[in-house]
């Protein structure tokens, strides 16, 4: 046993290394020898023991195999075995765990598969884990999908939320070009060792992919964050396709929900953005168009249109469709955003106007009485809809007053102060400069793709050529000025 | 009103005519003394179906036109209408002996002339045939048969060998178009005419003719060029089968003052030296426009007001009164509105109230609509208007386009990677447009 412990403490050697290839290769030969080890006898009965030895942040690859190998045999207690788990996830060296992703991709998997660990422990140990091991958390992992499954069926969307809200711009699945660098290097892009090949996640199709935005969408609605709820299904909707006519039955799914969501982002038909594939748009033409029913009934309805429209597609449409209660939320929205356009015509207004000029989509008839008016004019500005404030004065009716929105609509010089726009367009520099890396490794990778170094060549030998005849610089066309011409949203055309 | 009237009016009111219960400023016998040709009958029809004090009237005098001419279908229309609003009138009966001498000619003359041009059309001589169909067309069109008499005048058209014959054809074929209410057709043959310099009065004829086919498509703006470019020099008896040259001053300067701003209205109405020549024809028109111009605009509305009862009993005019006025109505309220950047809805109302209406609903219409760039303060009773500002509006611009940018580079990114993962998607083999999957429907948890 002690023999053991002195092979698992070996890495890191307390010596240190002298280069990132040393580390290299000596992370590699422990993985080895982890995995020869893992199939003893002698290593399976004492894993348990050996657990309380090894340090997990310290010796993290060691105690990794360890926690496989005590899960596999059940050797040691339960609520032990789960304390140790999640300790080990929210503690773990990830440069060092680079190099044994098949065991964390075991171990995360088993903690997802909701037979043992709680799921609110494990849907917040895994996406502590996942952004451990990716910071910028832009790389998708089969990991991912399966966390969104399980916060999403859990309802413990909230723990997951730092993860789903990382923007996803990686795949796994891209043909690895050779990066140079060792795994452990720190300047690393997550994109190159988030990869099948290291083990830290499986392989994905576009089902997966359009499936995890799809959660991501449901998350958010569950929350009731439109804003983040139309931007995941707008991803869905906007899914690029290779050919002019596929669409899959996910992404009519979202779409459906899109047109929803943006009736009550926007109190609008959301447009469909240029990017969407053209079969798609035909799909969500044809099987959206109740939907677009709906939709028009609300953007230039009134609240009987918009009621009558939904009697007539029928609640058991939208339920087999397992969208009822978002539409029955849309049919409560009609009302706000009906009070809330209201702010473009008064500054002021009173409750008994309101009333009046207003129905709710639910009775098609006006609210009852004043209080209620209020009441729903509480609640929206609780929800942070509208910017106003309910006045009763004594010599005058009951009424509300729109405060002035930040948009350019505001009539007393308005506008924002100089120091406050200034602060805005540095967080919005801020989060374009945090895009830089990504667009740096996109770069290099599209940069050193056979395709691209194929074309380079021939461009060059052609330019070589061009001015063996003419004899002159004129006629060199810069190949960026060509490259700019290329479509990048079809990406690389293959064979070419 | 009398019970017979009372009845005849219920029964328009029913077939959603339009009623003017008001006495207009018209007198009936000089008012259609300005016309000539089958428009006399359609204006006083029109006047005794709509007017109460002028109804009885109106029929009788076009019971008379339709008598002296040859259209029975126009007579039994015009002597029904009379038999519910005044059964005791010797008109409303039925002349049978001149019904069936008329109907037993009609059918007589019909068929000579098409025997004569089946003849013509055997001799070859395209003169003849040119002839004979222009004389069946104005038989066919004196007896109401439009239909028959443009398809007559059509035919003309192969056998025209002098330009002046070519504006006969066009001058009926837009005639018979405006009878029948296509606008679309009066401006095709209308612009057909265009190419022809030949004579003078069918340019009068022609603008004439294209104003009128533009208002009835509701294209105000248009309408009214055409009626300002009118030449007042051409006698009016070259247009008169259409409009009266007052008309031409009411169209033109209605229209104007429903689409145009002050500056356009003082340039090419006001100063407009041809076009004065038929204001002088309706004076009130032009202290509209005037007044209007001046930025009197509660005095401009008042005196259209006053005139409102006369243009709804136009034949052209009719259907698009209530839509011209509250343009004009919505015009004036802008205009007023500009110098102010707040205005209390008191003086509003008092500059543009109207009995029963609040001008606050009126003003909150306008602004939804997107007329009108102002709020309500319904509580201090103020309007005030909105302003732009460029500061904040150039701020949320800038704004906008950062958080683009950042979309966009995310976007751009994302399908760059799933293109170079090869997750795209790809057509199924056999089910079409879907890609092969299995169902995937996700329970909603939602409230």
């Amino acid at each position: 046993m002690d023999q053991l412990a002195t092979l698992l403490l070996g890495f890191p050697p307390a010596s240190g290394f002298a280069s990132f290839e040393d580390y290299h290769s000596q992370a590699k030969s422990h993985n080895q020898t982890l995995d020869k080890l893992a199939v003893t006898s002698n290593f399976r009965q004492s894993a348990a023991q050996l657990l309380k030895h090894v340090d997990p942040a310290v010796n993290s690859m060691s105690h990794l195999a360890l926690l496989n190998t005590a899960i596999n045999t059940g050797s040691a207690p339960l609520p032990d075995l789960l304390a140790k788990v999640s300790v080990f996830l929210c503690s773990f060296d990830p440069q060092q765990i680079r190099y044994s992703g098949k065991a964390l991709s075991s171990l995360l998997e088993w903690a997802l598969s909701g037979s043992s660990l709680p799921a609110s422990v494990a849907v917040d140990v895994v996406t502590t884990a996942l952004l451990r091991l990716d910071s910028t958390g832009s790389v998708l992992t089969s990991h991912h999908v399966a966390l969104a499954k399980l916060a999403l069926d859990t309802d413990n969307i909230t723990p997951a939320l730092p993860l789903l809200d990382k923007n996803i711009v990686s795949y796994p699945g891209i043909k690895s070009t050779q990066d140079s660098r060792p795994l452990c290097s720190p300047d690393l892009p997550p994109a190159a060792y988030m990869t099948i090949e290291t083990g830290l996640t499986k392989s994905l199709t576009s089902t997966d992919v359009l499936q995890y935005d799809l959660i991501r969408g449901l998350c958010y609605i569950q929350l009731k964050d439109w804003g983040k709820a139309l931007d995941a299904l707008e991803r869905v909707v906007t899914y690029p396709a290779r050919d002019n006519h596929s669409c899959s039955k996910i992404m009519v799914e979202a779409h459906n929900k899109w047109l929803l969501v943006g009736l009550l982002r926007t109190g609008k038909t959301p447009e469909l953005p240029p990017t969407t594939a053209p079969g798609a748009q035909k799909a969500f033409a044809t099987l959206g168009k109740p939907y677009h029913a709906l939709a028009k009934a609300f953007e230039d309805g009134s609240a009987a249109t918009l009621r009558a429209e939904f009697e007539t597609i029928g609640p058991s449409f939208f339920s087999e469709e397992n969208n009822l209660s978002l539409v029955h939320l849309v049919l409560q929205h009609f009302q706000r955003w009906q009070i809330l356009n209201l702010r473009h015509v008064y500054t002021a207004v009173s409750l008994e106007q309101i009333r009046q000029r207003t129905h709710s989509a639910i009775t098609a008839a006006p609210l009852a009485t004043e209080e209620e008016v209020e009441q729903l004019l509480r609640q929206m500005m609780e929800d942070g809809m509208l910017r106003g404030v309910v006045e009763r004065p004594a010599d005058r009716p009951a009424h509300l007053r729109f405060l002035d929105d930040d948009d350019a609509s505001s009539t007393d010089g308005g506008g924002l102060s100089e120091a406050e726009f200034a602060r805005r367009m540095q967080a919005a520099a801020e989060r374009l400069r945090e895009l830089a890396p990504l667009v740096r490794a996109t770069s290099d990778r599209l940069g050193g793709s056979r395709e691209y170094i194929k074309y380079l060549v021939e461009q060059q030998k052609r330019e070589l050529d061009g001015r063996g005849r003419a004899g002159t610089m004129d006629d060199v066309t810069p190949f960026m000025s060509q490259i700019e011409d290329e479509d990048l949203m079809t990406g690389v055309v293959p064979g070419y | 009103m009398d019970q017979n009237l009372q009845a005849f009016f219920t029964m328009v009111e029913n077939q959603d005519g339009v009623i003017v219960r008001d006495p207009p400023k018209l007198d009936l016998e000089i008012y259609i003394q300005n016309y000539k040709g089958r428009t006399r009958f359609d204006r006083l029809f029109l006047i005794g179906r709509s007017s109460v004090p002028l109804c009885v009237e109106a029929l009788k005098a076009a019971i008379a036109e339709a008598k002296r001419g040859k259209d029975t279908h126009r007579y039994r229309e015009a002597v029904e209408l009379l038999r519910v609003a005044a059964p005791s009138e010797p008109e409303a009966t039925y002349d049978q002996a001149w019904l069936e001498a008329q109907e037993a000619s009609n059918k007589a003359e019909t068929n000579r002339l098409l025997t004569e041009l089946k003849g013509y059309k055997n001799n070859l001589i395209k003169e003849s045939i040119r002839m004979g169909h222009e004389d069946l067309g104005k038989h066919m069109e004196s007896i109401g048969d439009l239909n028959a008499a443009a398809e007559a005048y059509s035919k003309m058209r192969p056998d025209i060998s002098t330009p002046k014959q070519f504006l006969d054809v066009g001058k009926h074929l837009v005639r018979v178009s405006i009878q029948r209410q296509e606008w679309g057709m009066v401006a095709t043959h209308v612009g057909k005419l265009q190419y022809v310099e030949e004579d003078k009065t069918v340019e009068g004829y022609m603008k004439v003719s294209y104003g009128i086919a533009l208002l009835g498509q509701e294209k105000y703006k248009d309408a009214a060029s055409s009626f300002l470019a009118a030449d007042p020099a051409i006698p009016a008896s070259s247009y008169n089968e259409l409009a009266s040259p007052s008309d031409v001053a009411v169209y033109g300067g209605l229209l104007a003052l429903a689409s145009m701003d002050r500056d356009e209205l003082q340039s090419s109405v006001l100063d407009n030296s041809r076009f004065r020549t038929f204001l002088e024809q309706a004076p009130h028109i032009r202290r509209a426009v005037t007044q209007f111009v001046s930025g009197r605009y509660s005095a401009c509305i008042s005196i259209l007001e006053s005139y409102r009862p006369d243009y709804l009993l136009d034949l052209y005019l009719q259907k698009h009164i209530p839509a011209i006025y509250s343009q004009i109505r919505s015009k004036c309220i802008v205009q007023y509105l500009i110098p102010f950047s707040c205005v209390s809805l008191e003086t509003m109302e008092k500059a543009f109230g109207r009995p029963g209406q609040s001008i606050e609903d009126e003003l909150a219409d306008m602004i939804q609509l997107g007329a009108l760039q102002a709020r309500i303060d319904s509580i201090n009773k103020l309007v005030t208007t909105r302003t732009s500002n460029p500061r904040s509006q150039m701020q949320a611009a800038a704004l906008k386009a950062a958080e683009n940018y950042e979309r966009q580079a995310l976007d751009r990114l994302r399908r760059i990677g799933l293109a170079a993962a090869d997750l795209e998607l790809k057509g199924g083999k056999k089910m079409g447009g879907f890609a092969a999957q299995h169902d995937f429907m996700v329970e909603e948890t939602l409230g």
